[in-house]
Formats: structure tokens, sequence, C-alpha cells
């Protein structure tokens, strides 16, 4: 249930931005909605059932992206993986700390992705997109900070439902 | 064996779910792939909610905007009537000059170049990711919209179709890096490429230093890329560099569409359109 919950609101969430984005007329920047939700799982999510829901929430962005390569999907499982190992020397407690904890991510995450394009295009400069990263990792923070009560309310919810399973 | 199995399966599950993609890109690259049936579904599924917002931005934009609107509409009637007036003008002198161009093609025996439909299409959508520049709109297969149809707004063009599911395509830009259009200078005939850099103006590449080119010229398609009909507004140059050295000169083109702030645009068939289609009508 949970997986699916987390599928839906990726998928509510990329939707969302898609939209968002072109009213805001941004041309190169984005919102991570996707990052934001991997951050959460590194966090609160156990490596196996993450690692699903990562690859799944990666496996949108890249269908969303117009030209699915896979990258997209490794590097959500990536971030989870690296969050994960973060996660367990700093303690992410709180708004402001998961809201840092999402723009770090970020800014690995884009940095990856630029990296990788740069890559298998050749095109260009590796540094092509870097200069919409200051303004996505910004933008990234506010969704961040704007879906962490969200988040916490969906997962309480889904622990209530789960724990009264068990009292059945 | 499945104790050993069982012992270590986290990791081997958490190790497959991130080198499979990962061999997946390595292998194939910048090409992506074709939408499988798992695609569509969610591409089904998005598209309409896409559809949905942007519909009910619009309402909320008509109903703030409307009155603000309806208190110059008054000036502006009486501008666009003085305007009416001259362009209704210019069209007889247009057609004028339209039926001897086709009295001249005729007598120079030339074949008027065949066009494909025009079809009117809503952007909905922006790809949430920046590695390739591409927005997605309302038109798909069954309206008739194919992979590398190009995609235009009267004032200039916009880019080319990059996939397409039943009601929907994606519209890989032309500022994407990926994207070349043969172009044209509009005064001197001269031909080159603009390339998309990933940010605002195109690049101008694979012309000739010799060419005659100014700051100003106004940039067109050339229909030698097999995707652009030849004419189309491409941009304006902005910026030369002519180097003492090597073959070819520099220069940016600023779009002529600015494609952060598209809403209506039209699919135009390419010289390819009708094998495409014909492919498409071979597998179903």
């Amino acid at each position: 249930m949970k997986f699916l919950v987390t599928i839906a609101l990726a998928l509510l969430l990329l939707t969302l931005e898609s939209v968002v984005v072109q009213q805001l007329g941004l041309a190169i920047s984005r919102i991570d909605v996707t990052v934001v939700l991997v951050a959460f799982l590194a966090v609160r999510a156990n490596t196996l059932e993450g690692s699903i829901s990562a690859f799944s929430v990666g496996y949108l962005l890249d269908l969303m992206s117009g030209q699915p390569t896979g990258l997209f999907t490794f590097l959500a499982v990536f971030t989870f993986l690296v969050g994960k190992l973060v996660v367990s020397l700093v303690e992410v407690r709180g708004r402001v700390a998961f809201v840092l904890f999402a723009m770090g991510a970020d800014v690995g995450h884009g940095v990856l992705a630029s990296f990788f394009t740069w890559l298998t295009t050749k095109e260009g400069s590796a540094t092509a997109l870097l200069p919409g990263l200051p303004l996505q990792v910004t933008l990234t923070g506010i969704a961040a900070a704007f879906l962490y009560p969200l988040l916490r309310r969906f997962e309480a919810s889904q622990d209530r439902s789960s724990s009264a399973g068990l009292l059945r | 064996m499945l104790s050993l199995l069982k012992r270590y399966r986290t990791l081997l599950i958490v190790g497959v779910l991130l080198l499979y993609p990962f061999g997946a890109f390595l292998t194939t690259g910048r090409r992506g792939r074709d939408p499988n049936f798992v695609d569509r579904a969610v591409i089904g599924m998005t598209a309409p909610l896409q559809r949905g917002l942007i519909g009910l931005i619009d309402g909320v934009k008509a109903v703030v905007f409307g009155y603000i609107d309806l208190r110059e509409v008054r000036q502006l009637n009486e501008e666009l009537r003085t305007e009416n007036l001259q362009l209704r003008a210019a069209v007889q002198a247009l057609g004028e000059t339209r039926a001897e161009n086709e009295r001249l093609r005729g007598l120079l025996g030339y074949a008027e170049a065949v066009q494909g439909p025009e079809i009117p299409a809503r952007v909905v959508g922006v790809n949430p990711v920046a590695k390739l520049l591409s927005v997605r709109i309302n038109r798909g297969e069954s309206d008739g919209v194919f992979r590398g149809m190009s995609v235009v707004t009267p004032d200039g063009i916009i880019g080319q179709v990059v996939r397409t599911t039943g009601g929907w395509a994606d519209v890989a830009l032309v500022t994407d890096m990926q994207s070349r259009v043969g172009v044209r200078v509009q005064r001197s005939r001269a031909r080159g490429t603009a390339a998309g850099s990933g940010k605002g103006p195109l690049r101008l590449e694979n012309m000739l230093r010799t060419e005659d080119i100014q700051e100003g010229d106004l940039i067109i398609t050339s229909g030698t890329d097999g995707v652009y009909p030849p004419g189309l507004v491409v941009g304006k140059v902005t910026h030369l560099e002519k180097t003492e050295h090597g073959m070819f000169l520099g220069g940016d083109i600023v779009p002529a569409v600015d494609t952060t702030k598209l809403e209506e645009v039209l699919v135009v068939g390419n010289p390819f359109g009708s094998v495409a289609q014909a492919q498409a009508g071979g597998e179903r």
C-alpha cells in the first residue's frame, strides 16, 4: 500500500510540476519533486522498500522526460542509497533539516545528471545544464518545505492502517 | 545456495535495481526507447490530468484578468479597426503579388511544394527534466501526429515531435542541445545550421566565413534537413564571430518564438510524414 501511495504521489507531483514549470515559464530550471520523494524515502523507509520505491519514482521521471534512457531510474536509486548512508551518519529530523537534506540530494542529482547527459551526447559543455541548478535547488527546497508535512501525514496514516490490520 | 540467496536477498535486489537501469542507459545512450505498453498507460493517465490542470489555470486566469481586460477593450477596438483597414489593403496587394507569382511559377514550370496538414495543438506540460528540453501537446497518433513532424507557430519554429502515443506527443524544442535545424539567411540565401545550446540563443554553425551575413539578419529554415518546411522563421542573428582562420564563422540566433511561453502550436507534416504514417499503418 505504501508503495502504491508513493507511486500515485509521484505521478501527481510530476504532473503538477510539468504544468507549474510551463506556467512559470522556466527555461532550464525545474522543481525536482521526485528528489524530495526519494530524500523522504531515504530518511524514513528501509533499504529494500525504499530502493523499489525509488526505482519506480525514477522510472516515472524517466518516462516523463520524453526520452527514457534509464538514467533517472539509476540516479533515483543511487540518490536513495547515498541518502541512506548520509542519514546513518547525520540525524535528519524536522522540517529545516529535511529541506537542507533534500537540497543537498538535488545538488548531487543535478550534477550527476549533467555529467551523464554530457557523457552520452558529447555536445555542448558538461556545464550546459548547471546554470539552472541554483534556482532548481532553491525551488526544490521550497517544494520540500511544503511537501514535508504532507509526506509525514501520509506516512502516519499508512502506519495507522497497517497497525490496525495487525490488531485484527 | 538457497540460504545464501536468502541471506543476501536485499543486497541482490538493490544491486539489480541499481545496475539494470544503469546498464540500459549505457546501451541505449541518448536514443532512448520507444514507448511500450506500460509507458503508454502511464502517459495516458497523466496527460488528461495535465490538460485538466491547464484548463483550471486558464479558467482562473480568465476570471481574474477578464475584468481588467474589459476596461481596455474600447480603446483596443478602435486601434484594431484601424489596423484591420490597413491589413485588408495589404492583403489585397499581397493577393495580386501571389497571383502574379503563381503565373510566373507556371511559366517556369515550378511544382508547388506539397505541404502536409496543419494540426492545431495545445501545450499541456513541460518535461520535468531539463536533460531534454521538450513539451507535451494534446495531439498524438490518433490525430495524425507522428515522430519527426515539425511543430511551429505563426511566429516561427518550435521543435520536432520525438515521441507519440494515442492522443499525446512530446516535442523536443529547437533550444535543446541535441537540436539541429538547416537554415538560410533570408537576405543573402547563405546556408548554415542552427544548433540548440540548451539555453536561450541558438548557435550558428557550418556557415562559411565568406558568406554574406550581418547582425540583425533574419534566419529562416532551408528545408534541407527534411524536418522543417522551407521558409519558416527561426530567429535573428544577434552576435557574429568571424575569426581570421578556419572555414566557418560562428554566431548567436535569438529564436523568434519564446519557447518558455508556448500555448497554441501547429504540427505540420514533413517530407517523411507519409512514410511514418504508412509504417504506423503497417504495424497495426
